[in-house]
């Protein structure tokens, strides 16, 4: 099977729910995945499908599928039902998470109005409807827990609860929509499976609310951030990430795409200002653990600016020859191996961080940067771009001002991207009345080789005239 | 063949480099390094001789002629982005705050086998280029598709993963059959190309009559992502109509705004010292009143002489004020080190205030699975772990 594009054993998947909310699960043979009030499911009833499609919990009514499995959670009283394809027709506008208050009416009602609503009268306005609050539904809540109880699908619950609706049909057509959508939102039992790509990482993060942890990336901000950085798939780049992985996942995804396979050669040398790199959310990434060691090495801001030298570092160990190593025996064996990783990460860092120059420099960290960047910069081949996010246009403007006094970076900007989502629906296109602030801001620039200082008799002369032109006007007048 | 200049690294600027030169913000150069030529600017020439051999990056100074002033360019390799600001446009192009989010939300990667209709002045088709497996480029204006090709060739993407081909998708759809115009090469037995999209990118007036003919060429076994990218919400309105009868799902409208912002800095001016310049300004006037008084009553005798200056008619000079925190009547450039600034961000003077609506829908075409491989694979699994 293709785990890029189909579903597979011992992934981690992306689980997209009715609330909107987002659940990462991992999909082990024979175990089943409780999707809370939206019901359980078995792992193996989904493998094989694409991604990308929707399935629907249903129960039918020999009901014992919870008993006797021997690998469901004891404490899980979710009824394990059975899935198949929802139809498209019972599927919700997904973007119609709109709050606007109730549209003008349009003349002639729209054909693709939800199966639901088909045989239930509307009304042209909402002239009739009395604000009534709850009263005006006549299931009590007990009567609905009951029924959700009884494992009635969530059609017929909706169903009874729209039957129940004293002033149902006094509402709009739109209103009934927005109506059912809610109760679906609440009510529904069904789930969509995605690829875990980086940017439904990103969203699952930010529904969590660890909007301080990743610090309040947006999805157009990551894109900006990938194509300002020239990201490639044979690149090297130099990273620093504070938000525990999630920027290394999308470098790693838009070089890699996911895939173990990959012959690229591309590296992403993650410089990290603890003693170890904090990369927790590469568990998530259906990459190999040997994929991640050969594509991802992390050295620590130390240890990258005052590497060890050979010299320390045979001192500690020396390798032995190969017949000697295959002839010791036990703990001493394993502790030979022990120390001959160590040597060959070190021997590893020395590489990394001698003459060895970057492809790119890529950065998210809440370090002062007027510090860190033009340091790390000097790893960077000329011509390669710097692009740092930052949550604050300010910690970011202190930089592109310091940048901008050092010859050896090029043209640094603040840049500001923000995607304005909108209703898609016919007929009432508008954008959405609230969206998500914040997204950061970007700084690119180039790294590039000042010219050689001109010979001295000149060099007073340009001062004196304070008359440099080209680029170095230029500038001035822009930057 | 031609060097991948794009999606290669290059360390040296060699003969026969493509490369853009920097000369400003808003003048970037493609210029092919060829040694006898020169670069001309109207601050002096750069030849390409003294160029070629350095590293890529590297800044390029001469002395101007005459006046005996320094002019300076920075030669780069270039880049999609890069590009992007200084391509020739024989179109409308896609910015890369649109073109990186289509690419992000699709999900871009080496994984990605992209349509892309149509080619126009190539921006995005070459940001495609440099991310996705390939790309398979449509364009409906045969003078645009040469101009496409000739520089798709000199980019190096034809021989890398771009295919061009002339159509007007709308009316012919998206096969590529031998005997088409295109830069696709053919096998001796292969009769169309297999195209297997899974990112679809429209960039048509009318793209709800293309969107019918893209089941034929997409991946039929996994989620295919689609944008199209119209500037009126008229259009936006009948593509939803398409989308919807052709069964694409999840569909999302959006609209992204890019923002690029200068670094200023603005004088931090304290209300003590606006305050102590009046003062001071006060002072001044004072005294000056004070001895044209006294210079009136001729109380002035000839020892002040000495110390007030007067002038051509004797009248004693007021000294101009002192106190000047601002320096108010000198031009003082931003940032001068004798006075404090603050660091202020300042938005373009015009900005890109829409530039498109871009909607996206996904679909699958296959929603089945191979019931006897998964069952092959739970067989083989409840095996190994008997075993």
């Amino acid at each position: 099977m293709e785990p890029l594009t189909t579903i597979d054993f011992n992934q981690y998947v992306i689980v997209r729910l009715p609330s909107k909310n987002y659940k990462i699960v991992e999909l082990k043979p024979n175990t089943s995945i409780s999707l809370g009030k939206f019901g359980a499911f078995e792992v193996n009833d989904i493998i094989g499908y694409p991604f990308g499609l929707t399935f629907e919990i249903y129960y039918d009514n020999e009901e014992s599928t919870d008993v006797g499995k021997t690998d469901s959670k004891p404490k899980n009283k979710i009824p394990i039902g059975k899935v198949r394809l929802l139809s498209e027709e019972v599927k919700d506008e997904s973007n119609d998470k709109d709050d606007s208050p109730s549209e003008p009416p349009l003349s002639t009602k729209e054909k693709s109005i939800s199966v639901e609503l088909s045989n239930i009268n509307s009304s042209a306005t909402n002239q009739n409807l009395v604000n009534m609050g709850s009263k005006a539904q006549e299931l009590t809540i007990g009567e609905i827990e009951k029924m959700k109880q009884e494992s009635l699908s969530s059609k017929e619950i909706i169903d009874k609860i729209i039957k129940s609706h004293k002033s149902f049909h006094n509402k709009t057509v739109y209103s009934q929509e927005k109506y059912l959508n809610r109760k679906k939102q609440k009510f529904a039992k069904y789930f969509t499976v995605e690829y875990l790509s980086s940017s439904n990482l990103l969203q699952f993060l930010i529904d969590k609310g660890d909007i301080q942890r990743i610090l309040d990336m947006s999805q157009e901000s990551m894109g900006m951030l990938l194509n300002l950085g020239n990201i490639q798939p044979n690149g090297n780049y130099l990273c620093m990430d504070e938000t525990g992985g999630l920027l290394v996942y999308f470098l790693m995804e838009r070089m890699f795409g996911g895939d173990n396979e990959s012959k690229s050669k591309g590296k992403v040398v993650v410089i990290h200002e603890n003693e170890h790199a904090n990369l927790d959310l590469l568990k998530f990434a259906n990459y190999s653990e040997k994929f991640i060691k050969e594509h991802v090495h992390t050295i620590s801001l130390l240890d990258f600016f005052e590497p060890p030298t050979l010299e320390e570092i045979q001192e500690r160990f020396t390798p032995l020859p190969k017949e000697e190593a295959r002839a010791l025996k036990g703990g001493k064996k394993n502790s030979y191996y022990r120390r001959l990783r160590w040597y060959n990460t070190q021997l590893q860092v020395m590489e990394l961080t001698g003459k060895f120059l970057y492809d790119g420099l890529v950065v998210a960290t809440t370090l002062h940067l007027p510090t860190v960047v033009p340091k790390l910069a000097e790893k960077v081949h000329g011509s390669r771009p710097i692009v740092c996010y930052g949550q604050f246009k300010e910690t970011l403007l202190e930089l592109a001002h310091t940048l901008y006094s050092d010859l050896r970076f090029l043209a640094p900007s603040i840049l500001e991207v923000r995607c304005r989502p909108y209703q898609s629906i016919r007929g009432k296109l508008h954008p959405l009345m609230t969206m998500k602030g914040g997204g950061g801001y970007l700084m690119w620039c180039h790294k590039v080789i000042p010219a050689p200082e001109p010979t001295s008799e000149v060099t007073a002369e340009v001062e004196s005239s304070g008359a440099t032109i080209g680029e170095h006007d230029a500038k001035k007048q822009k930057v | 063949m031609t060097a991948r200049c794009f999606s290669d690294y290059k360390d040296l600027i060699e003969e026969g480099d493509l490369t853009l030169i920097w000369v400003s913000r808003d003048n970037i150069k493609p210029v092919r390094m060829q040694s006898e030529e020169t670069f001309n600017t109207r601050y002096g020439s750069f030849p390409h001789k003294d160029i070629i051999g350095k590293p890529y990056g590297s800044q390029i100074a001469i002395r101007t002629k005459g006046s005996n002033k320094f002019a300076f360019i920075h030669v780069l390799q270039p880049t999609p982005e890069l590009w992007t600001l200084s391509l020739p446009h024989r179109t409308q192009i896609v910015y890369t705050p649109d073109s990186s989010y289509i690419m992000q939300k699709l999900n871009c990667s080496p994984h990605s086998k992209v349509i892309e209709a149509g080619t126009g002045s190539g921006s995005f088709s070459h940001a495609f280029a440099r991310s996705v497996g390939h790309l398979f480029s449509f364009e409906f204006h045969h003078v645009r598709y040469e101009q496409a090709l000739e520089e798709f060739k000199e980019h190096g993407l034809i021989d890398d993963n771009v295919t061009i081909t002339h159509r007007d998708v709308c009316q012919g759809g998206f096969t590529i059959e031998k005997g088409d115009t295109t830069s696709y090469e053919f096998t001796n037995d292969e009769a169309a190309a297999s195209l297997n999209a899974n990112v679809v990118f429209l960039d048509l007036p009318a793209p709800w009559d293309a969107i019918p003919h893209l089941d034929s060429v997409i991946a039929t076994e996994e989620k295919v992502g689609l944008c199209c990218f119209s500037p009126c919400i008229e259009q936006v309105d009948k593509t939803l109509e398409a989308l919807e009868k052709y069964g694409w799902t999840d569909v999302e409208m959006v609209e992204i705004q890019g923002r690029q912002y200068e670094s200023r800095r603005q004088m931090v001016r304290s209300l003590d010292d606006a305050l102590e310049r009046l003062r001071d300004i006060k002072r001044h006037k004072l005294q000056g009143v004070e001895r044209r008084k006294r210079m009136f009553d001729n109380t002035i005798d000839t020892s002040d002489e000495k110390i007030e200056k007067r002038n051509g008619d004797g009248i004693p000079l007021t000294e101009k004020a002192k106190f000047n925190p601002f320096g108010k009547g000198s031009r003082i450039k931003e940032g001068d080190s004798n006075y404090k600034w603050k660091e202020v961000t300042k938005v373009e003077s015009e900005i890109k205030s829409h530039t498109s609506y871009l909607t996206f829908a996904f679909k699958v075409i296959n929603k089945s699975r191979d019931e006897e491989q998964v069952n092959e694979i739970l067989q083989s699994m409840d095996k190994q772990s008997k075993d």
